[in-house]
């Protein structure tokens, strides 16, 4: 028998049902008797929840707390009058904002990419939808009004900045950490302005305060303690793992008890770090820890070839690191980097152990505080759950954009 | 044995002896190679011979006896072995390129960052070189998008950008299917005619048979034969080489 001939075209197109939704829905919750059963079960279940959840969402919940918090929300008790005596304060964490949505607006204009443009944006529609948020006057001044209404030409000064001065990433980063210590600057006042003590600071400023430094500080802390404890020098490498196995080691809670608890009585009383700082250096510390592990899970995970190839063509070593061995080792790691990030962010609101007032706790505080609204304890949590997952889920998306833009070359 | 005028010599090894551990790795190595010479180097797996040329770069360290490069003892100066790895040159059995990198990034890598030239230059030398292995239109493309022989003549193109004295192949064709080897050895040849010093493990009995200056075999770390191609192949001295030539050209 002769073979079939090459010219005849042999390709046929699939059965029917092994393809499109059709084949989809066959394969994966009808393929035999018991996913039958399974699905129906799950479906009916699913269908359940969902209808006495949009009942109670829409129908019975009384969402008048979340409302009467409202502002306290957001920056906690920095502006009632124990914390800044005879003045309105609340432009100060506004422009804080406004400077936020500005970098954003650099980083778009910087990347030239969609995540940023996505987030970017995101954020400064929301904050200038916030100026028509129907309080009264009263309650909401026009001033406060205005300056939310303000994120959206700063994003357009920030994209416009970063793209007629061409900025650098050098400068970028430069700016970013000025704009930051700017913020901690104004938040607590500046020379010649009325000062507002740290322990009036809360609300989701303090979590996204205490998250975007602990962030920013603590990846470069933990590579750095990463290519330590991978030193060849004994001393090196010992501080190293010492460092990342007691922070590590230990709870987050019992760090930040003791910071609060033994760092007064090694130090003179008048020690310059506030609570929010110390807060802030023990969540860094207690982050760099697992950072460090999971960078070095990406440093051991890379072929040798590639630093016996950088070094072959002789580069230094610290240029192997910088050029070779980082950038595949971090890219390798996001998916670990991104959920460490996630889980620095729900720990902020720890800090309630020490005494301030994060954002869960200011809900919390006012239920205790406002009997009458015990009732409404579940939707009061309930917001405070969506509130942070609308963050975490927007950390987990941008992760997810970075990776998949940095797939291009991979292996 | 071949060689032995000490001006010409770009490479020298004394009595180099290396240990893995417990291993006996290289007993002793002695042998130079001349300014231009090409060297091929053959033996079974485990003779020490891909050792042998990963210590003139030092990407493997002696523990005992004499390398001189250029004129430069290899000690743990690290400034002396950056200066040697800047004069040689090595392509790898897996490539290694930089997979974050795009092939003109990889190539221009080292000539920007080592040689501090300004990046035009450097990637005007790397079109040029890219011109050079026949794959001009690949310089903007990542390694993972190039076929294996594509990806070792950018490696190839790699190495050359900063311009060495020596190039070192370890076994370059080894990984690749065999309608790639081809590509990659005209490329070696083509650097052959050019004067480069050359050290190949391979292989490659043919394209020893035709390239080579010098053929040296290794067995359990040391060099048994050290002789012209023609020599060796036709007429091999040691029991071993014999066994070796039966089993590799059956």
């Amino acid at each position: 028998m002769s073979p079939e001939p090459y010219d005849r075209d042999l390709t046929l197109p699939p059965p029917r049902l092994s393809v499109g939704a059709a084949g989809w829905v066959r394969a994966n919750l009808f393929g035999t008797w018991y996913d039958g059963v399974l699905t129906l079960v799950c479906a009916a279940a699913l269908a359940l929840a969902l209808w006495f959840g949009l009942v109670w969402v829409f129908r019975d919940a009384d969402w008048g707390v979340v409302a009467t918090l409202g502002g306290n929300f957001a920056i906690g008790q920095y502006n009632t009058e124990a914390a800044c005596p005879g003045k309105n304060c609340f432009w100060r964490p506004q422009v804080v904002l406004l400077l936020v949505t500005m970098f954003l607006g650099m980083s778009w204009g910087l990347t030239k990419s969609g995540i940023a443009r996505t987030v970017a944006i995101l954020v400064a529609s929301a904050a200038a939808a916030f100026a028509f948020l129907p309080y009264s006057m009263e309650k909401m001044g026009m001033d406060v009004r205005v300056l939310l209404l303000a994120n959206a030409p700063a994003l357009g000064a920030g994209w416009a900045i970063a793209r007629h001065t061409s900025m650098s990433v050098r400068w970028f980063i430069i700016l970013g950490v000025a704009a930051f210590l700017l913020s901690l600057g104004l938040l607590r006042g500046l020379p010649g302005m009325q000062p507002v003590p740290t322990i009036y600071w809360g609300g989701l400023m303090l979590n996204l305060l205490l998250a975007v430094g602990g962030i920013a500080a603590s990846l470069p802390i933990g590579v750095a303690l990463a290519l330590g404890r991978r030193s060849r020098l004994p001393v090196v490498k010992v501080m190293c793992v010492t460092f990342i196995e007691v922070f590590r080691g230990v709870p987050l809670i019992t760090l930040l008890f003791m910071s609060q608890v033994l760092v007064p009585l090694a130090f003179p009383e008048d020690f310059p770090l506030n609570s929010v700082a110390r807060a802030g250096i023990i969540i860094t510390l207690f982050s760099a820890a697992y950072m460090a592990e999971n960078v070095r899970g990406g440093l051991q995970a890379l072929d040798p070839g590639q630093m016996e190839a950088a070094r072959a063509l002789g580069l230094a070593a610290w240029q192997t690191t910088l050029l070779i061995s980082l950038p595949q080792a971090l890219r390798n790691v996001i998916p670990a980097i991104a959920g460490q990030f996630i889980g620095l962010f729900k720990d902020t609101s720890l800090v309630y152990i020490i005494g301030m007032l994060d954002v869960v706790e200011i809900g919390r505080a006012f239920i205790l505080g406002n009997p009458e609204y015990l009732e409404n304890a579940r939707e009061l949590f309930v917001f405070l759950a969506l509130v942070f997952w609308i963050f975490t889920y927007g950390m987990s998306y941008v992760s997810r954009r970075i990776e998949y833009h940095l797939g291009v070359g991979k292996r | 044995m071949a060689g032995t005028d000490a001006a010409e010599d770009i490479i020298v090894c004394r009595h180099v002896h290396k240990w893995f551990g417990e291993f006996h790795a290289l007993k002793g190595v002695t042998t130079s190679v001349r300014r231009g010479e090409k060297v091929v180097i053959l033996g079974p797996s485990g003779s020490g011979k891909s050792t042998f040329i990963r210590s003139i770069n030092r990407l493997e360290e002696h523990q005992k006896g004499d390398i001189i490069v250029d004129g430069v003892r290899l000690t743990n100066d690290v400034r002396d072995i950056d200066a040697i790895r800047r004069e040689v040159g090595m392509v790898f059995q897996s490539f290694n390129l930089f997979p974050h990198l795009t092939v003109i990034d990889n190539i221009t890598l080292a000539p920007i960052k080592v040689r501090k030239w300004p990046r035009a230059q450097a990637e005007e030398a790397a079109r040029a070189l890219l011109e050079r292995v026949g794959i001009p239109e690949q310089a903007e493309k990542y390694p993972s998008e190039l076929s294996g022989g594509q990806q070792q003549r950018v490696a190839i193109a790699r190495a050359l950008a900063m311009q060495p004295e020596i190039m070192l192949f370890d076994e370059p064709t080894s990984a690749l299917d065999p309608e790639m080897i081809k590509e990659v050895l005209d490329v070696m040849r083509e650097l052959a005619t050019s004067g480069m010093t050359m050290l190949i493990v391979t292989h490659e009995v043919g394209f020893a048979r035709e390239v080579a200056d010098r053929v040296l075999m290794f067995d359990e770390g040391v060099i048994i034969e050290d002789a012209p191609p023609d020599d060796f192949f036709n007429n091999p001295q040691h029991e071993r080489a014999k066994a070796f030539l039966s089993q590799i050209l059956a």
